[in-house]
């Protein structure tokens, strides 16, 4: 027997080259291989992570756009529309607008001519065939009251709609917890997509949770054996991380493409209607949101696959 | 100089029962013990102390200075790196050859290994063991007893100063039994402490070498090398 074994002395070559090709097998190659081997257990979690980061990506999305609706509309619900009588003279105009001029409540006021009123309403979805329907302008004069606060509105609505200069039939745009309500929509809306978005996030983790679990039950021999020999937990857990952030990775970028793909699509198929509905909702904010989404899912897989071995490889 | 493993009043305990009770037990570099005693006697228990899959209840466990009854789970690596483990069933890794399974143990406990280095290495241990013909050949295609011997090959590659092994010829015959306790005294005088837990009464008493035995957990008896005691707790078993 060539009994040299314990008593030999080898050279170690500390190389960075070497650390490397030996974590790129290790890490990379071994959990690629892995990766593919269990691709039956895998792929429950890939679909659930995919359906979970679509949905994010398209609920985000939708939140953005409500975020700049409610935006939107505090802006407008500050400003109070004053419809004027057709018949007002030039006066009683004028006075109204000294009136509101002199109110310290009011930051400031747009005149809008009958013949502008009628040149806007030509630029907006559906109202001209209304504008061209007859052959008078229906479309009224009017102030565009600007209040520094959201709270004044009502007050000053209720000094101006009893004014001569001011269309009694339809004297402003002021409606009474119309702002408020939108809130209230607002706020019922992301917390409706917060609370499925959690317990849809809550199954992605535990469906990859459980991959990982198998993938571990798989390789139980050669984990028991690496970690009996010594190896450091991060060379026993790092393939498996890989091997939850592969998954991840995958399904983040499925669902970053199809998250794209959808809102591109509807952004074209929308075109002016679409940008009405959903507000800042660009090309540029689809492919930011893909990205967003990739990177979730890249956490999201890697995260899980920790989670799962914290409570499975202690030893 | 300080004994490369010590057990001092190690107690260990599952639940009401108690599997090691006040245990003391230290060896020195380059001895081979063996350490017998009826089923269920704590040998296994002991030997799982020495690796740390599990702590004592109370007591010390020290191996080559560092404290296995206190050290933390982030730290197990650095102790398991001073131990070879072999086992009964050899626990070989299928998919891999005799050289790689070798290697294997080698390469994931230190990265700065290259390709070369581990098998240049692997090849020496397989050549140690009497197999550096069967580098090449899978578990499946070896017989138990060369199974064994990667799988010490594998044990002792990373040269630990402390090797351990439960039931090593368990699963073997008579002639290749004692080709295996053959290796372990060569490892021994390489200067590795060997502790090896065995039933087999015929290799402990003709191989005269220190015996520590074991009887419901407590260490009844501490033969020193070259003496012939009698098996008493044979009739536990």
């Amino acid at each position: 027997m060539a009994g040299v074994v314990v008593k030999a002395h080898f050279k170690r070559r500390r190389m960075v080259k070497v650390v490397a090709a030996n974590l790129f097998r290790h890490l990379v190659q071994g959990s690629s291989r892995s990766w593919v081997r269990n691709i039956g257990s895998t792929a429950p979690a890939l679909g659930s992570m995919t359906l979970l980061l679509v949905m994010a990506g398209l609920v985000g999305l939708t939140g953005f756009a409500l975020y700049n609706l409610d935006r939107v509309e505090t802006a407008q619900a500050s400003v109070l529309q004053v419809y004027l009588r057709d018949n007002a003279t030039p006066d009683e105009i004028a006075a109204l607008r000294d009136l509101l001029t002199r109110d310290p409540r009011v930051a400031s006021i747009t005149y809008t001519t009958k013949a502008q009123a009628l040149q806007r309403a030509q630029t907006m979805p559906g109202l001209p065939q209304l504008a061209g329907a007859t052959d008078s302008n229906p479309f009224p004069a009017s102030f565009s009251v600007k209040l520094k606060s959201i709270d004044d509105v009502g007050a000053i609505d209720a000094i101006v709609r009893s004014d001569v200069a001011v269309d009694p039939a339809y004297p402003t745009s002021y409606d009474q917890g119309a702002y408020q309500r939108i809130q209230a929509v607002l706020f019922g809306v992301a917390v409706a997509g917060i609370s499925f978005l959690t317990l849809l996030g809550f199954v992605a983790v535990m469906v990859t949770v459980n991959s990982i679990k198998a993938a571990i039950i798989a390789r139980r021999d050669e984990i028991a054996i690496m970690q009996l020999v010594g190896a450091p937990r991060w060379m026993v857990r790092g393939p498996f991380v890989m091997e939850g952030a592969i998954t991840g990775a995958m399904a983040g970028a499925i669902a970053g493409v199809v998250t794209f793909g959808l809102a591109a699509t509807a952004i074209q198929a929308g075109s002016q209607g679409f940008t009405q509905f959903a507000p800042g909702v660009t090309v540029v904010v689809a492919a930011v949101a893909a990205a967003l989404v990739f990177v979730t899912g890249l956490f999201l897989g890697s995260g899980s696959s920790m989670l799962g071995m914290r409570r499975h490889m202690e030893s | 100089m300080r004994p490369i493993l010590e057990l001092n009043a190690v107690t260990r305990t599952y639940g009401s029962r108690v599997a090691l009770d006040e245990v003391n037990v230290s060896l020195e570099r380059g001895e081979l013990a063996f350490l017998v005693g009826p089923s269920g006697a704590g040998k296994t228990s002991l030997l799982k102390l020495i690796n740390r899959e599990i702590r004592p209840t109370s007591g010390e466990v020290w191996v080559d200075g560092l404290p296995a009854h206190e050290m933390k789970t982030s730290r197990i690596a650095e102790l398991r790196r001073r131990v070879g483990v072999v086992f009964q069933d050899y626990k070989l890794l299928p998919r891999l050859t005799a050289l790689e399974n070798v290697a294997f143990g080698l390469q994931v406990c230190d990265i700065r290994i290259s390709d070369e280095e581990a098998r240049e290495r692997s090849l020496d241990a397989l050549e140690a063991v009497g197999l550096g013909d069967r580098g090449s050949s899978f578990p499946h295609q070896l017989s138990g007893g060369q199974q064994q011997r990667v799988a010490i090959a594998r044990a002792v590659v990373s040269q630990p100063p402390v090797l351990i092994a439960d039931e090593p010829t368990g699963n073997l015959d008579h002639e290749t039994a004692w080709g295996i306790v053959d290796l372990f005294e060569d490892i021994a005088e390489w200067g590795t402490a060997v502790l090896v837990a065995t039933h087999n009464v015929e290799i402990v008493t003709r191989l005269q070498r220190r015996v520590l035995t074991l009887v419901e957990g407590r260490l009844v008896r501490d033969q020193p090398a070259g003496q012939t005691g009698r098996m008493a707790w044979l009739a536990l078993s």
